[in-house]
């Protein structure tokens, strides 16, 4: 048995004749935070599916606890919590009805943190899901998986539809109960803000490729950003090795890179090149995210 | 666990349920006010003698209300299911997935068996008190199909609504426009004698039909 | 358990399309198929033939044509009314006197299609008072069963008259009866001039006439060859009295029994089968006409009132599984399957295998198209041979069937 809760191996995907990607590799650690990083078609919700046995990739594989998620065993698919994009859960059901219904399901089942979340929420005893806001369905849905008590929580897009409280309150719950609990999060979320509080490692994918996987902290260090006016605008420094990503508009410049300021201002003279008001500029999760993956 | 996902369906179920076996119910009082009207305006030795050789079929009101029983069930247990994908949540259970649908089905066919045991009984009762067994054995021939048809239809629309691509819904509704029918022949009472166990075999056959498309599901078929 | 599932719905649709995609070609290609229409002319001696369609007209077996006035005139015992308008009715036929009385009594139509016998039969039946010095039948209050005895069950209250139901079964013990019955045949309407109540086959396959006179019950067995058995009984109702009903045998010959003395008559005819064919029996002073009309032909046989056969012609004419587009039908589909049938009231899967080898070809093009299809969408033939197996011998309805429920399953 791996080490790993998540391991993808050489995955490849086609939606007809569009490739989602081709060989993506990438694993996550027992007990670490994942955050699962791209734009709008990038593959998130493709990777939440395979791993979630609700899509059969193309090739390659991807392995939870080391058994191919396409023939999950009931034993491992009570390790797994599944947080459905958009809180999903059975509206027809009340709170109560709804943790009758799980409760049969999962030996290990401890209401408790259920009903402390529920405690908080303004809801009626008999109050259906179908008639509760997002922020409250979000609630009830987290309730659910952390009362399952889970290894390893899969969620796909947790903040939407959340106001900023809940997404707060959400994360905050969260994250302070995997810690305390060593659990192993494999998260998606389009609001990187919300991430940046949460995950320990971030997996950025492209179309067709990933950009980076790394340590969140390490990826935020060595994940640079330079701003600087050219003289000349039009001088275009995009083709250089250094360089990750450049957004420019006329003669001002944002440099995206994983080197030094050293070694890009060195860069800049050694080619002669002329600027002024030279800034390294401190950037957030979602900042990074966007240098490194473009605006568009 | 299996109490669970029966507690599941039941909360699905359970006001259909209700309300249609009312419904039967009443069709089935209905059908015999009918027959009570008749035999009181028509002498009885006329009623019997219509029945017995010209025809007349005093249950023809029955005919569809199983087939609309099991489409109700079938929508009420499934259509929630699809909503958002919600399929999802029960296809990750920690439980065999076909399993889990198979227990599904019975479910819904123990619900539907319920209902029409409540009206065969009802109706074999109160025909028994206007007919001899010789009228009411070849009405209950001819019911049969009917009832069958309900089964089929529930389990033909549990593979439609569980199938992920609207193009392939289509084509299992085109079938099932083909099989349907097959239980609503017209003839004489007892009509359907030869035909009834096969008719029963392949409506039993057809209880599977709904592992094809949760599998199609599963396999992110779009 | 998932392939399985796929393989219950190929099957299940194919049987679907084996019935609606042959309905569905008949209602766009059926021609109707005209048949002629057959009588015995005592006057010519000769048979006349009336067509519909294309080649419409009045002829004889000689080919000669006939205007509708002619062909009338030869035909005195069917058109008696308009010849007597037309003043046209012979005095003498044959050296028989035509008076329209005799006619109309000596006249007789019967008629049994496949459909009568193959059908559901009610096992309660009304027994009429034969006797009741009324000039029109009541319908009783109560209707008859013979299970392990004769019941009689009032319909009013739904209860068995005991008194009447021990009457008449130690009558029928009495006479040899041996319960229960198997078949019950009478005519069961008081739209009839008399009643002469049922015959009536018990276990042991004797025959028995059962009817009321004034309330009280009347049995007489009637004596059959060793070993006779019957395919179905048909009582008529003729004005002449003559038979009580025609008689059907399991070995397809047909028998009048007599109103005198229960004598049981053999026609001289073969292959006279109810559960096929079409059966008309028609009777005028001078001739029995048996009719037997299948598909594709018609025979008529003449006798004159003994019996003794008299003249005979067959016509035969192409099925629709020989003409072009039953032809073409036998190449679509290797067989067409039907919840009814045509000689029969029962619903059951009614089978008809193509009699062509067309179908064959048909379905390896189709299977051919499905190898493509395989090919196309990369996925391993092996996976699919089954379904090109359920293509090559079910053809079309197969072909539509695997590609509807799609064969994509993973490892």
């Amino acid at each position: 048995m791996s080490s790993y809760a998540i391991e993808c191996k050489n995955l490849t995907h086609y939606y007809g004749k569009k490739m989602v990607y081709e060989d993506l590799n990438f694993h996550v650690e027992e007990g670490s935070i994942l955050g699962l990083l791209g734009k709008n078609g990038a593959g998130k919700t493709t990777t939440i599916n395979i791993l979630n046995g609700f899509l059969q990739p193309r090739s390659g594989e991807c392995l939870i606890y080391g058994e191919n998620t396409q023939h999950l065993t009931p034993q491992n698919k009570a390790r797994i919590g599944f947080l459905i994009e958009g809180h999903i859960q059975y509206a027809f059901m009340n709170i109560h009805q709804i943790e009758k219904f799980y409760s049969g399901f999962y030996e290990s089942w401890n209401p408790e943190p259920y009903w402390e979340l529920m405690s908080k929420l303004k809801v009626t005893p008999k109050q259906k899901i179908s008639t509760m806001s997002c922020g409250q369905r979000s609630q009830v849905a987290l309730g659910l998986i952390l009362a399952q008590d889970p290894d390893l929580l899969i969620l796909d897009d947790f903040s939407m539809g959340l106001d900023p409280g809940y997404r707060r309150l959400f994360i905050d719950y969260l994250r302070e109960y995997a810690k305390a609990k060593k659990k192993t999060i494999f998260t998606t979320s389009h609001i990187i803000q919300d991430m940046e509080r949460l995950i320990d490692d971030v997996l950025i994918m492209d179309y067709n490729r990933v950009l980076a996987q790394q340590n969140v902290n390490d990826f935020m260090r060595s994940f640079k950003q330079f701003y600087l006016e050219l003289e000349d605008p039009s001088i275009s420094l995009k083709d250089e090795d250094f360089v990750v990503n450049i957004e420019k508009v006329h003669n001002k410049l944002e440099i995206y890179t994983y080197e030094s300021e050293e070694f890009v201002k060195s860069f800049l003279e050694k080619n002669g090149i002329k600027y002024q008001a030279f800034q390294n500029v401190e950037m957030g999760l979602e900042d990074a995210f966007i240098g490194l993956t473009g605006k568009y | 666990m299996w109490k669970s996902v029966i507690y599941k369906e039941w909360l699905k179920v359970r006001w259909f349920a209700i309300v249609y076996a009312l419904l039967g119910i009443l069709v089935v009082g209905y059908l015999f006010l009918k027959v009570q009207h008749d035999t009181t305006f028509n002498q009885t030795n006329n009623y019997w003698y219509l029945i017995l050789f010209k025809k007349l079929n005093f249950y023809r009101s029955l005919q569809f209300i199983p087939l609309a029983g099991g489409l109700l069930v079938a929508i009420a247990q499934y259509f929630p299911e699809t909503v958002n994908k919600r399929i999802k949540l029960t296809f990750h259970l920690p439980v065999n997935e076909n399993k889990i649908l198979l227990t599904m089905m019975s479910f819904g066919t123990a619900i539907l068996l319920a209902a029409y045991l409540v009206f065969t009984l009802l109706f074999t009762g109160i025909a028994a008190f206007y007919f001899p067994t010789d009228i009411i054995a070849p009405a209950l021939v001819s019911l049969a199909p009917w009832f069958l048809a309900g089964f089929a239809g529930y389990y033909l629309l549990a593979l439609i609504v569980l199938e992920p691509v609207w193009k392939y819904r289509f084509l299992y509704v085109l079938t099932a426009a083909t099989i349907i029918p097959l239980y609503f022949e017209n003839g004489p009472a007892a009509a359907y004698q030869p035909v009834n166990l096969s008719l029963a075999v392949l409506t039993i056959l057809l209880s599977i039909a709904l592992l094809f498309s949760g599998y199609r599901f599963r396999k992110g078929e779009m | 358990m998932v392939k399985i599932s796929r393989y219950v719905l190929v099957f299940v649709a194919i049987i679907g399309f084996a019935i609606v995609l042959p309905k569905l070609y008949w209602i766009a290609f059926a021609q109707p198929i005209k048949k002629p229409f057959i009588q015995y002319s005592a006057v010519d001696h000769d048979f006349m033939i009336m067509r519909t369609g294309e080649d419409k007209g009045f002829t004889n077996t000689k080919g000669e044509t006939f205007t509708r006035e002619e062909y009338e005139a030869k035909l005195p015992f069917m058109y008696t009314r308009q010849l007597l308008m037309n003043q046209n009715l012979p005095d003498s036929l044959n050296g028989v006197e035509m008076d329209p009385h005799q006619i109309s009594k000596y006249k007789s139509n019967f008629n049994l299609k496949p459909e009568d016998v193959n059908t559901p039969r009610p096992s309660l039946y009304p027994l009429f008072e034969s006797q009741s010095g009324r000039a029109t039948l009541e319908m009783p209050e109560d209707f008859f069963r013979i299970n392990w005895r004769m019941e009689f069950i009032d319909a009013a209250t739904n209860q068995i008259n005991e008194e009447k139901s021990r009457m008449f079964s130690a009558v029928l013990y009495n006479r040899g009866f041996k319960f229960p019955a198997t078949s019950i045949n009478g005519i069961p309407t008081n739209l009839k001039s008399c009643d002469e109540g049922y015959l009536i086959v018990d276990s042991a396959d004797q025959l028995f006439h059962v009817k009321m006179i004034k309330g009280k019950p009347f049995v007489r067995k009637v004596d059959l060859p060793e070993g006779l058995k019957f395919k179905t009984i048909q009582c008529v109702d003729d004005a002449d009295k003559l038979y009580y009903a025609y008689l059907f045998s399991e070995d397809n010959h047909l028998y009048g029994l007599t109103q005198w003395d229960y004598l049981l008559e053999r026609f001289p005819v073969d292959d006279v089968n109810p559960d096929l064919y079409e059966i008309r029996i028609w009777g005028n002073l001078l001739n029995y006409d048996v009719q037997v009309l299948g598909e594709g032909f018609t025979r008529s046989h003449i006798f004159d009132r003994d019996l003794n056969p008299v003249n005979e012609y067959a016509e035969s004419w192409p099925v629709q599984s020989e003409r072009k587009e039953g032809q073409i039908a036998a190449a679509l589909f290797p067989a067409q399957l039907s919840m009814t049938d045509e000689n029969s009231e029962y619903i059951n899967f009614y089978c008809k295998a193509s009699g062509s080898y067309y179908w064959i070809a048909v379905s390896l093009f189709l299977a051919l198209v499905q190898f493509m299809i395989i090919r196309k969408r990369n996925e391993k033939p092996s996976n699919q041979i089954l379904d090109l197996v359920i293509v090559c011998i079910t053809g079309i309805y197969g072909f539509l069937a695997v590609n509807f429920f799609p064969n994509k399953f993973f490892k």
